[in-house]
């Protein structure tokens, strides 16, 4: 990506990309672990997880990731459609 | 953007990485919004099963696209209202 910047400015924006993409990630990780528990664990009658929770968050987890991926190149080729759509309009 | 001032200024180099940081947040914020909302509302939440189904794949793919669509078109409409009201509509993206 042509970002018209010097070498030492996109050495400073890559280092600020990669603590954001950390704060993603961990963004992501709490979403999992919010909607999971939500989803899967209902019962409070015992204080350990039963079999048929943890069965529930683990099928959650990897749900999510394929829900992630899938979403993920859908939206790089929507989002460049909809570049290539804007730079024909200006 | 153009700056046609005279004597305008050039963008500092912080400005100019905080601009290209902006608009990658941007960006990554509208990933994350759609991710949340077309998983609310394409994924079975019983999670019966460890893989999506076909129907649930398909329903997420139309599900972004449609959320694209809809990004632009209130995007237009909103600049097109703003501007009807008298308001210096900012540019939207």
């Amino acid at each position: 990506m042509d970002t018209g910047l010097t070498q030492a400015e996109n050495r400073e924006l890559e280092q600020r990309l990669q603590k954001r993409q950390v704060k993603e990630f961990m963004n992501v990780f709490g979403s999992l672990v919010d909607n999971c528990f939500t989803s899967c664990v209902d019962d409070f009658t015992s204080k350990a997880m039963s079999n048929r929770e943890n069965g529930c968050i683990s099928r959650c987890v990897l749900k999510s990731m394929s829900t992630q991926t899938r979403l993920g190149e859908r939206f790089g080729e929507l989002n460049a459609a909809m570049a290539q759509e804007m730079q024909k309009r200006m | 953007m153009s700056f046609l001032g005279f004597g305008r200024p050039q963008p500092t180099s912080a400005e100019k990485i905080a601009a290209v940081e902006n608009e990658l947040k941007v960006v990554a914020e509208m990933h994350s919004r759609m991710v949340k909302i077309c998983t609310m509302k394409c994924v079975d939440k019983t999670y019966r099963e460890g893989e999506l189904t076909k129907g649930e794949g398909v329903c997420l793919d139309r599900c972004a696209a449609k959320f694209f669509e809809a990004h632009q078109s209130i995007s237009e409409q909103l600049q097109k209202e703003t501007q009807a009201r008298g308001g210096a509509g900012g540019f939207m993206g």
